[in-house]
């Protein structure tokens, strides 16, 4: 069997198999904007750390890049 | 004898260079500071909009709890924001030449003892109409999440005024005056978002 016959199966077990399960036993409600809530602030709390930690590592990165800039003599010299 | 120094003959090995940090160690503490007490408001948040979806379609405030003043609130915001904008100017002014940021920064210590100051006559108002933490949860919510802020607030403005000493001495340096105001532009920004999910 070639190499994206087998991707392409997983693939298909992967869409085809999954049921709906409810994993957590208060992330269900039947109100729609209580299940919405849950939805929001968890993609929310998931999400906030890892772009505080890219928008650190980016702003370093920059900074990293002025001072590089600096020590060649290339940059302005108050950057 | 290290792999290091047999890397090099004697008399060849290159000197190290000692650069200057891309961030003060002041400024890198309270940046971690902040990130931790970001999840922490958002936690708050989060746990807050999730007990307000579980009242949909019932009254929020509910029946019997008194409305919180958001017109009041909204001009106390706009002195918090103005602080931010002035301890901004401070900083420029502190840049060019250290003691012309006395007024700004004194500026924008009073914009924020103001913001401080309306919050709490507004706590004693809320109390006296019987909002406390144990009347609802909405009343818990308000008192945790604010009351919260208002700590916050009130150890920067007790860190900016002890910037202000420093600088009056002169003795401030720009790494000290840039973690305060690190921590006060924290307190500053978060609070428009408090105010729209707690208030609005």
């Amino acid at each position: 069997m070639s190499r994206l016959a087998i991707v392409l199966l997983a693939l298909a077990w992967v869409v085809a198999l999954p049921e709906v399960a409810h994993a957590c036993p208060v992330c269900f409600d039947s109100s729609d904007e209580n299940r919405q809530a849950f939805l929001v602030t968890a993609a929310f709390l998931t999400l906030l750390p890892l772009g505080m930690v890219t928008g650190a590592g980016l702003w370093l990165r920059k900074r990293a890049r002025q001072a590089g800039q600096i020590e060649d003599g290339t940059g302005p010299p108050d950057a | 004898m290290s792999a290091n120094s047999a890397a090099y003959p004697m008399g060849r090995r290159p000197e190290m260079v000692r650069r200057e940090p891309l961030v003060s160690n002041g400024v890198l503490g309270m940046l971690i500071f902040i990130f931790t007490e970001v999840m922490f408001f958002a936690g708050l948040i989060s746990a807050h909009t999730i007990v307000r979806s579980q009242a949909a379609g019932q009254m929020w405030p509910p029946y019997g709890q008194p409305r919180l003043p958001v017109e009041e609130t909204a001009i106390n915001t706009a002195a918090l924001l103005v602080s931010g904008i002035v301890l901004f100017l401070a900083w420029l002014a502190f840049r060019r030449e250290p003691q012309s940021a006395r007024i700004p920064l004194l500026l924008s210590i009073l914009l924020g003892t103001i913001f401080v100051f309306f919050q709490g006559l507004e706590w004693v108002a809320l109390l006296g109409e019987g909002l406390t933490l144990q009347s609802s949860s909405y009343g818990g919510f308000f008192y945790l999440i604010v009351g919260t802020h208002a700590l916050h607030a009130v150890a920067a403005l007790g860190a900016l005024v002890w910037t202000w000493v420093r600088l009056d001495k002169g003795t401030l340096q720009a790494t000290q005056l840039a973690t305060v105001a690190a921590f006060w532009y924290f307190v500053v920004l978060v609070w428009p978002i408090l105010y729209w999910k707690v208030y609005l």
